[in-house]
């Protein structure tokens, strides 16, 4: 695989996600408003045990398995 | 990050202003406190978690599988620890263990002849199915086309028209029904780590591991950050990954070619250069290379004081062996000579359907794959419930030509009291990949007449025509049915159940019922019914913070306890049952892995063994047997979870459930020809799963100054597997896997123990016996082990507060094996059916009489406290038994030793 075509596609994620990022730098929270925020419940993966299993099954059981980050996993050839 | 959990814990439902809200608020704005939105949380724990995966049985029309369908054991350990403040340490031990039947190929299921239908063989005596159900993806039998190259049935083809013609009928028969394959007990084990470091507003973190199963290792690497920013209101996150693997995957010898048979059973040519003969030079294995690399990028952004929002972008680039050894491609030749004569009927026929004979292929994929992926997220908290609602969309594109949707919802609702539950419901929909297809027709013949340039027929010097065979570069480049690249939609709901205790420790309970259907595939072409299938996961997990505790006993109480728990003399690893808690309501969790190893030498009693006498005298089970093969080497590895209670100070309760895997090889025995039919010279045999469950009471008969006796009264619960077998290979059925690989005892168990152990000043000292009686005459498969007596004596000094040594002596006395497995009755040879008992017998571990025997072992041992710090309280053991003298029953593989490695945890 040539680098350059890596890099190419780095560029167009990158293109995606900045504008998005640039685009929220108005948001204000005030610390002592983010109570709700760091509740178990809204943690990103409230559940990463769960997710983690869970991801396993699919990924032996769908096509679109890779989640975007390789991290083994194993063959799944049953 | 415990300052924000333990002030929300206090604050709870409150949403009018409190006092406390400022403190939190003080709280949160200290450096290195406050949570970036896309930070996991990070507290120091060890988690735990058992799942179970098991699939529903396949739609194969009026043919039922005897097999049963795929199943999946999953064993997590992790633990996330604190090097320094800004240094995180993560590791994942993973193993899954799965066994039964997967689809090998597809195929009309117009088959005429039945009792071949979809290659799942069924044997019969006087009309009676008996036994068996076997892949047999190939037969020497066509399938009918008609005109539109539809697959037919024939109904009748031996009437006449009125010029005497014989008349062929024949109904459209479209249905299609996957060829089921029988996987024996495989096991996959990874070790994975993240190593990561932490700025009050970034982190970069580095991770990598490997992952083994016999037939595919994969070692990975990555490599991501953190970026947090506008007041830690937004994080940037992103990575890079690579993965490669290896593919060595064994063929039964049967499947490149079956002698005498119809040609080549599976087509494998394509891979000519991929094929290696194995190193034990019985067989041949598929090879081939993978790599991946990965690139992803994600935003987390807050969008005020109750949503957030997340979205991401990845990129995946594989190239190099990605097709699945065991997935086969049907293919119908048609001799264009049938189809290019439109004037005439063929053969003298009306209305004659066309023949297509069969020859399954390995499956092709590409080589390259681009993916990528596109994801957005979006977190709302519930302001009267308390709850979250967290709804998820993913869409994945590849240049196979799938574009995948994935859509995800779950309301995680708190309940009060520790108690957490969260529905969850997901939909998964994809297209199927350019080169999907159920099976392929290829129109030319199977075997060809050379013809010359005007058409006719060439022949031999001895005037035979000269057959030509196939040309399998005609057929498209790629091909696969495997049902996963097929288009199709799958609907999934679940629930998560979870319960914190105040002292840090999780207990976790999922469950998830998955129904994959091709008309659930958002918009038309979905694969048809044939090959929908479901399948449900249940899982249980345990997660203990040792952080939280940790900080919440610091100061004295803390110290308190940590003496509280060195107080008792430390234990030599393989030692169970020597401590008994005196604090009533305190709780202990423990993880303990014993790995045994027997290798080497055959034993007669307490002698070498000759391989002839192994020969004549190993496997007398029945009058006449002789043994043709012996163990090469075995190995054992126990997971076994440890969870105490102490309800009052002289009783303590305890759980230990365990979970097994095992693998082993054979030798041919000097002086035995060796017959890879017979002798499962085929790369070893894997076992794996859960054990039995041991349920425990102990009690404190004395306490004295420096010296305490405990006993021990439980049982086994026989939760193991006693039932597990070989699947059938080589056109023979197998029966029940030898007695050492199975993996529970099958019978209840009373396991009493007694225990003194003594301590002055730096130095201690313990006995114990401990027996195992079975409180059941045979198991459900027919026998059962022997019981056993164990004694054993340690001493152990202390080197530091911390760290103590040790050495002990055990003496074994295990009984044989009583009964045998339960006949099981199949086909026992290669060709016509004959039924009879296919237990393996000509192994000398397949003989009751060579299990059991009296062993002496010494034991060295190391035992570690953490005296203080977060992580006090932890204690780390190992040990290694080393045999000293065996004297075993009959004949047995000699030992080479166990090792014990233990974790507990007090609080």
């Amino acid at each position: 695989m040539s680098t350059e075509f890596f890099r190419d596609q780095a560029m167009k994620l990158l293109l995606i996600i900045l504008p998005l990022a640039v685009s929220f730098t108005g948001c204000a929270v005030a610390p002592w408003e983010r109570g709700n925020l760091a509740k178990p419940q809204m943690a990103l993966d409230p559940h990463p045990l769960q997710t983690e299993l869970s991801g396993h099954s699919h990924g032996s059981r769908e096509a679109a398995g890779a989640g975007g980050s390789a991290s083994g996993g194993g063959c799944g050839c049953y | 990050m415990a300052a924000i959990k333990s002030k929300n814990k206090r604050l709870g439902r409150a949403n009018t202003p409190n006092p406390l809200q400022s403190l939190t608020a003080a709280a949160l704005l200290l450096p290195g406190v406050m949570l970036g939105v896309a930070q996991a949380a990070d507290e120091d724990e060890f988690t735990f978690q058992y799942g179970r995966y098991e699939e529903s049985h396949r739609n194969l029309g009026d043919v039922k599988s005897q097999f049963d369908p795929i199943s999946v054991d999953s064993l997590q350990a992790g633990s996330k620890i604190s090097l320094t403040d800004r240094v995180k340490f993560a590791f994942n031990y993973v193993q899954d263990t799965w066994s039964g039947a997967t689809p090998i190929s597809t195929s009309p299921i117009a088959h005429p002849a039945s009792s071949n239908r979809q290659g799942n063989r069924a044997l019969k005596i006087n009309n009676t199915i008996v036994a068996g159900a076997s892949p047999y993806v190939q037969t020497a039998l066509p399938v009918y086309f008609d005109k539109q190259f539809n697959p037919v049935r024939i109904i009748n083809d031996t009437g006449t028209d009125a010029d005497g013609n014989q008349v062929v009928e024949y109904s459209q028969a479209n249905e299609l029904a996957h060829t089921m394959a029988l996987a024996s007990p495989e096991t996959r084990k990874e070790g994975n780590f993240k190593l990561g470091y932490e700025w009050d507003e970034a982190a970069v973190d580095v991770g990598g591991g490997i992952s083994i199963e016999k037939d595919y290792e994969s070692r990975f690497g990555n490599i991501g950050g953190r970026l947090d920013f506008n007041q830690k209101l937004t994080s940037l996150t992103g990575g890079v990954s690579y993965t490669n693997s290896d593919t060595s995957a064994r063929f039964d010898h049967d499947v490149l070619s079956v002698p005498g048979v119809y040609g080549t059973y599976i087509d494998t040519s394509h891979y000519t250069n991929y094929i290696e003969k194995t190193s034990d030079g019985n067989g041949y294995m598929m090879t081939g290379n993978r790599q991946d690399w990965a690139a992803n990028l994600g935003l987390t952004q807050v969008l005020y004081k109750d949503a957030l929002v997340k979205f991401g972008a990845g990129y995946t680039r594989s190239t190099g062996y990605m097709a699945n050894p065991y997935k086969a491609v049907t293919v119908f030749f048609i001799d264009p000579n049938e189809f290019n004569d439109e004037n005439a009927d063929y053969n003298g026929y009306v209305n004659q359907p066309y023949t297509g004979q069969i020859q399954p292929f390995l499956e092709q994929r590409p080589n390259v794959r681009d993916q990528w992926n596109f994801s957005t997220g979006y977190v709302q908290y519930i302001n009267p419930l308390d709850a979250a609602l967290h709804v998820d969309y993913r869409f994945f594109h590849d240049d196979w030509g799938i574009d995948a949707h994935t859509f995800e919802a779950d309301w995680v609702q708190p309940m009060g009291s520790g108690w957490t539950v969260t529905p969850r419901l997901r939909y998964y929909t994809q297209d199927a990949a350019d080169f999907y297809t159920p099976y392929i027709i290829s129109k030319q013949a199977k075997r060809g007449v050379k013809t010359d340039a005007d058409g006719n027929p060439e022949f031999d010097a001895d005037g035979n025509v000269i057959e030509i065979p196939y040309d399998a570069s005609k057929l498209p480049a790629h091909f696969s049915s495997d049902h996963r690249l097929s288009g199709y939609g799958a609907l999934s709901g679940g629930l998560v159940l979870t319960k914190q205790f105040a002292k840090g420790l999780t207990l976790e309970a999922g469950f998830e019922y998955y129904n994959h259907k091709g008309s659930f595939k958002l918009g038309s072409g979905g694969e048809s019914d044939y090959a929908d299938f479901s399948y449900y996961t249940a899982n249980a997990a345990l997660k203990v913070n040792l952080e939280s505790v940790g900080r919440a006993m610091s100061g004295g109480e803390h110290d308190h306890h940590a003496m509280h728990h060195n107080h008792g003399a430390p234990l030599p690893a393989g030692v169970m049952f020597g401590h008994v808690m005196t604090t009533p309501g305190d709780i202990m969790v423990g993880y303990r892995y014993m790995y045994s190893r027997q290798d080497g030498r055959m034993l007669h009693e307490n002698e070498l063994a000759a391989d002839q006498d192994i020969v004549s005298k190993g496997c007398n089970l029945e009058p006449g047997l002789t043994c043709r093969t012996s163990p090469a080497f075995m190995n054992m590895h126990m997971h076994m979870l440890d969870i105490m209670y102490a309800p009052t100070s002289w009783l303590n309760l305890m759980v230990m459930p365990q979970f097994m895997d095992m693998d082993m090889n054979m030798r041919s025995l000097g002086g035995v020809t060796p017959n890879v039919n017979r002798d499962h010279l085929h790369g070893g045999h894997e076992t794996g799963g859960v054990g039995d469950t041991g349920l425990y009471a102990m009690f404190k008969l004395y306490q004295g100054a420096g010296h305490d006796v405990n006993m021990g009264v439980g049982v086994t619960a026989p939760t193991g597997a006693v039932d597990i077998k070989l699947r059938r290979m080589h056109t023979k059925d197998e029966g029940y896997i030898h007695y050492g690989m199975q993996l529970g005892s099958g019978t209840w168990d009373f396991k009493p123990s007694i225990t003194y152990t003594g301590k002055v000043d730096d130095w201690s000292w313990g006995a114990q016996v401990n027996g195992t009686k079975r409180l059941e005459n045979r198991n459900q498969a027919g026998f059962a082990f022997g019981d056993q007596l164990q004694s054993t004596a340690w001493g152990s000094y202390s080197l530091f507060n911390w760290l103590s040594a040790s050495v002990r002596g055990i003496y074994t006395v295990q009984g044989a094996v009583k009964h045998q497995f339960n006949a099981v009755i199949g086909d026992t040879s290669e060709g016509d059916p004959i039924m009879g008992d296919v237990n393996p017998k000509e192994g000398s571990m397949d003989n009751p009489k060579n299990y059991g025997g009296r062993y002496w072992d010494v034991g060295f041992g190391l035992n570690a406290t953490i005296p203080s710090g977060s992580l006090a309280g932890n204690t780390f053991s190992v040990e290694w038994l080393q045999p000293v003298e065996d004297d075993v029953n009959g004949y047995q593989l000699e030992r080479d030793g166990t090792l014990n490695a233990t974790w507990s945890y007090g609080f």
